[in-house]
């Protein structure tokens, strides 16, 4: 048996020697938010070369970005207000992360933090020392992102198939936020990404979302001509009903 | 059956919000009131943004006080004079109230603001028309006891009467100064800016108490004030801070005409007193339960907005 193992690492050995590579793929390439829209799933395909039984893979799909303001609550007066803030530029609005195994297994910090890869690594900026008051901040950021499942991490979500494949399902929300979106992956060996590619994703509304999003961003004025006559029609016209009666 | 809302953004069952705009239809029909004051917290309550809620609960009203005030027009128990002089003071603190939402918006305090006022306000109007309906109840149970001469007083007239630009209000039958009743529209305009609600529970007492306008013609003219101003109110958000979703106030509005039908017919079996007291129940609750909100330890310490929204 384990003789067939090391048979089998041998034969290997003559693949792995080549450069490393992976690709990856969605399933789809648009999301549509329609009517009926209430989150839904994505399966993100991959395939490597020269992966090895040590090489583990990472998935991280990011979406489009948002300045963020975070308050702390303070007590006044006997009521909670919102009170000292503080800023964080660029935040993905949602960013879900799969791995083959856990993360801190896979890399050591240094290298997640050089690559932005993980939950932890989201509001850092390389180069940056994170202050112990500034990491309350980042978890309050963390925590309401992971209470609307925009934030989301499997441990152990990238499964490894035979012949250097690989899936990972992702999840998107009710509350997924339109825009562009990019899907990594990376392969790392040794505790350091030696392959990543990238692929895009668009969430957009669609059908009578979109009519309706557009139409009151694009025409604010007439859409709100628009809200108050229609309103003035229904309320006109439930009367006419009743009182036919 | 979930429906994805265009501008909050949201998910939501969509007999959910149908019922939410029958239950409060059916309240505002028995109580006849607008029912703003319970619809907007109810929306932030199931996660609609403060922002759509507020502007969105403004289109609401627009279709729940048109029928109203075309039939009240109808029967001439309304004072368009009055009813122009309020809208005028009531358009002005609209836009006001808009800027005031924007900025505070801008603080990241707006829904510290709704909450208080909500507080505030239903606290106190409450709090009085339960002490009234109680005093007439006691009273209506006692027939023997002395009934004091509170019509007197009518007689008096107070500080209103010193104010200059006095104009005549002949369905009203009043002789008064212009001031007061800008005024008072123009506040109750803020409050429907920023609290999302018609505000009629504010300008009912003001037109009854301050400008001693005769009840016949209160409701209408208030109607007819509460019509135009939430117009100008929905307007206005549409255009500075796209927060009106029109879907939410449909669906609303569909629950909410059938609802008002059913809840006139009901407050026709119950006494006026008894239902003010209701009333006065109903509205004290949503205050308590947003005071205790207010004062309850939040179980997670940090808000997080997002910045810039209005740049966009």
């Amino acid at each position: 048996m384990l003789l067939a193992a090391l048979f089998a690492l041998v034969l290997q050995q003559p693949i792995t020697s080549e450069a490393p590579s992976i690709m990856g793929a969605l399933t789809q390439e648009t999301v549509e938010i329609r009517e009926d829209f209430a989150g839904t799933e994505l399966v993100l395909y991959g395939a490597t070369r020269g992966l090895t039984i040590q090489d583990e893979i990472v998935v991280v799909l990011r979406g489009p970005e948002q300045d963020l303001r975070v308050m702390r609550k303070t007590r006044s007066f006997g009521i909670w207000i919102n009170g000292s803030a503080r800023e964080f530029q660029a935040v993905p609005r949602y960013y879900a992360i799969a791995s083959s195994r856990p993360l801190e297994e896979i890399a050591n910090e240094a290298a997640l933090v050089r690559n932005r890869i993980g939950l932890d690594h989201l509001l850092t900026r390389p180069g940056e020392t994170p202050v112990a008051e500034m990491l309350e901040y980042r978890k309050a950021v963390e925590r309401a992102g992971a209470r609307e499942a925009l934030y989301a991490s499997a441990p152990r979500g990238v499964e490894v198939l035979d012949g250097g494949l690989f899936r990972a399902t992702l999840a998107l929300p009710p509350s997924t936020p339109v825009g562009n979106y990019t899907a990594e992956v990376y392969l790392f060996r040794d505790g350091r990404p030696v392959a990543s590619r990238s692929t895009s994703l668009r969430v957009e509304k669609a059908g009578l979302e979109r009519l309706i999003y557009e139409f009151a961003h694009g025409l604010p004025m007439v859409y709100g001509l628009f809200c108050v006559a229609l309103a003035m029609l229904a309320g006109w016209a439930g009367a006419a009903i009743f009182a036919r009666r | 059956m979930q429906i994805y809302l265009p501008i909050a953004e949201l998910s939501v069952n969509i007999f959910l919000l149908l019922g939410l705009g029958a239950g409060v239809g059916f309240l505002s029909g028995m109580f006849g009131v607008g029912g703003g004051f319970l619809m907007t917290p109810l929306l932030i309550f199931i996660g609609v943004p403060p922002a759509v809620a507020v502007s969105t609960e403004a289109n609401q009203i627009v279709a729940s006080s048109a029928s109203g005030a075309l039939a009240h027009w109808r029967r001439r128990t309304l004072d368009p004079k009055m009813g122009l002089l309020l809208l005028a003071g009531g358009s002005a603190g609209s836009i006001f109230g808009v800027q005031l939402f924007t900025f505070l918006r801008g603080l990241g305090q707006i829904d510290l603001i709704i909450s208080l006022c909500y507080v505030g306000f239903l606290g106190t109007i409450g709090g009085l028309m339960m002490y009234e309906s109680a005093r007439t109840i006691m009273r209506s149970r006692q027939p023997e006891a002395r009934r004091e001469g509170g019509m007197g007083t009518r007689k008096k007239r107070g500080w209103i009467d010193t104010l200059p630009f006095k104009m005549r209000f002949p369905r009203s039958g009043l002789y008064i100064s212009v001031i007061p009743p800008i005024a008072i529209g123009f506040f109750v305009g803020t409050l429907a800016a920023i609290m999302g609600v018609g505000g009629g529970f504010v300008m009912v007492p003001a037109m009854i108490y301050i400008l001693r306008m005769p009840t016949n013609v209160v409701v209408g003219t208030s109607l007819f004030q509460i019509l135009f101003v939430t117009a100008l109110t929905t307007f206005l958000q549409a255009t500075q801070n796209q927060t009106v979703d029109i879907v939410l106030a449909m669906l609303l509005t569909v629950g909410g005409v059938i609802g008002a039908q059913f809840g006139a017919r009901a407050g026709r079996h119950v006494k006026a007193e008894e239902l003010r007291a209701l009333l006065a129940a109903m509205v004290l609750a949503v205050c308590l339960k947003l005071g205790w909100d207010l004062v309850v330890t939040p179980s997670d310490m940090f808000e997080v907005l997002p910045v810039g929204m209005e740049g966009e």
